[in-house]
């Protein structure tokens, strides 16, 4: 549990990069791309390869519900937990990543406060402490495989979510355009979501869906030069 | 407790007879209790032919062989048919499967078809059961195909509760989708909400047991219930025909 959640500190964090999204309820993690003012989601949990900036995870509070831009108070994960400042805020990380060629290339967030996603992460952080010894200055390149299923509950609160079970599978130079800047307002990605692990309130109808969707594209083979 | 599907003569419900029951629970009764089928109107042929057209296409046909196989297949499911509408739905039937080929040839090859799935609620005492049109396990992706001759901007409810459906019914680490595809557009839209839609066909296909518990007369349950004979449902004369004297309205 190399990232405890024993902490009680405060701190503002902006961010309006773009973001990827780990889908804690189907286990999947999609691109959100924008063009022309119309949202699509890429699917890219197959094809999942990143650099990710570990060693920089952030952590705080998180509350999606907002209506608009997600509330978030992150700090670096050495800096103590910040102060809870809502009943609607929830315990989250976030991580900085560069996705490789094929899924983008570009620099995204992936916040999340589902507990399944935490648990996740902190696999990702005990390995990448455990590698990140014998690769001094360097950052893992990290893959996705499939997700591990965790049930919760009975009887009708039984439900399903999914951890992501990161994989690093090498380590490289870290990108020019992958460093750790603090953000230091209290909002983060506009269009960033989440996804609960428990059974929501109903106050309105279920959406069914309007975000188009782009083909899959296949899993690459690890490989250094990706990310520049 | 007697099981009220067992006395209707119903073995499982499906998405469609749920959506049914919601959209003409008039039309329900004289399907599904009275056993009054009413003709497939040539939109409904339009669907199952152009899937086979979509599905021979992703397997390896071209697309001018994948429209051979649609307008055969629409050919033999309409011989019979008087619906005045089949003339259009024929012409249009070559550029729906290359819309919907256009878009899904990027998907590869799915890995399977017409999977069939079984699903239970809690309380119900017959399956749900249902069958998805494809699915590239490689992917996690399932998708199923919607034809109609303008594109929507979004999921239809019943569509979504379908497709929910499935993917609950297959794994929840699915990404399930809509196709939709009119002659001239394909969009594909991404699934939302799989967990709530899916609870939502529970409650309606609960609601069914319910409705079917009340009696075992079909006729009584008909009482029950006034049919929209303005509504779709019973646009084809013998739908309407069967209305009246089921009604006498």
């Amino acid at each position: 549990m190399a990232l405890g959640i024993n902490y009680d500190s405060a701190g503002n964090s902006k961010s309006f990069m773009g973001f990827v999204k780990f889908n804690a309820k189907a286990g999947r993690i999609t691109r959100r791309d924008r063009d022309n003012g119309e949202n699509t989601d890429v699917d890219i949990t197959r094809s999942f390869k990143a650099v990710m900036d570990v060693e920089n995870i952030e952590h705080g509070w998180m509350d999606f519900d907002t209506g608009g831009a997600p509330s978030m108070i992150l700090v670096h994960n050495n800096e103590v937990l910040p102060a809870k400042p809502s009943d609607k805020h929830r315990k989250g990380f976030r991580i900085v990543l560069k996705l490789s060629k094929e899924n983008g290339g570009d620099i995204r967030e992936l916040s999340s406060h589902a507990a399944s996603f935490s648990r996740g992460l902190d696999k990702l952080h005990d390995d990448y402490l455990a590698g990140a010894k014998n690769n001094a200055g360097k950052v893992p390149v990290v893959v996705l495989n499939e997700p591990i299923p965790i049930v919760t509950g009975d009887g009708v609160k039984k439900q399903t979510n999914y951890a992501p079970s990161f994989e690093i599978v090498g380590w490289v130079k870290r990108p020019d355009d992958l460093q750790y800047q603090p953000r230091t307002a209290s909002a983060s990605a506009p269009a960033s979501l989440d996804d609960e692990e428990e059974i929501p309130v109903k106050r309105a109808p279920p959406s069914t869906g309007s975000t188009r969707a782009a083909a899959p594209v296949a899993r690459q083979v690890a490989d250094d030069e990706d990310f520049g | 407790m007697d099981n009220p599907f067992e006395t209707h003569g119903l073995e499982h419900l499906s998405p469609s007879s749920c959506n049914l029951f919601i959209g003409s629970p008039a039309m329900f009764v004289l399907e599904k209790l009275l056993k009054r089928r009413s003709p497939v109107g040539c939109a409904a042929h339009r669907g199952t032919s152009v899937e086979d057209g979509v599905v021979a296409g992703l397997s390896g046909s071209t697309d001018q062989e994948a429209v051979d196989v649609a307008k055969k297949k629409f050919a033999s499911l309409t011989v019979m048919s008087g619906d005045p509408r089949k003339e259009k739905e024929e012409g249009a039937i070559a550029d729906f499967v290359k819309m919907g080929l256009s878009e899904l040839r990027s998907y590869g090859q799915p890995t399977s078809f017409q999977g069939k799935i079984e699903y239970k609620v809690d309380g119900l005492l017959v399956p749900l059961i249902g069958f998805y049109d494809m699915e590239w396990a490689d992917h996690g992706i399932l998708i199923d195909l919607k034809t109609s001759h303008a594109l929507p901007s979004k999921i239809s409810t019943n569509h979504a509760r379908q497709v929910a459906l499935y993917c609950a019914a297959r794994s929840g680490n699915l990404d399930a989708r809509l196709c939709y595809v009119t002659p001239k557009k394909v969009a594909v839209y991404k699934l939302e909400n799989i967990r709530q839609h899916v609870e939502a066909l529970g409650t309606i296909a609960l609601t069914i047991q319910r409705f079917l518990s009340i009696s075992k007369d079909p006729h009584e349950l008909a009482s029950l219930v006034v049919p929209d004979v303005d509504s779709f449902y019973f646009s084809d004369p013998l739908a309407r025909q069967a209305a009246f004297e089921t009604w006498k309205l």
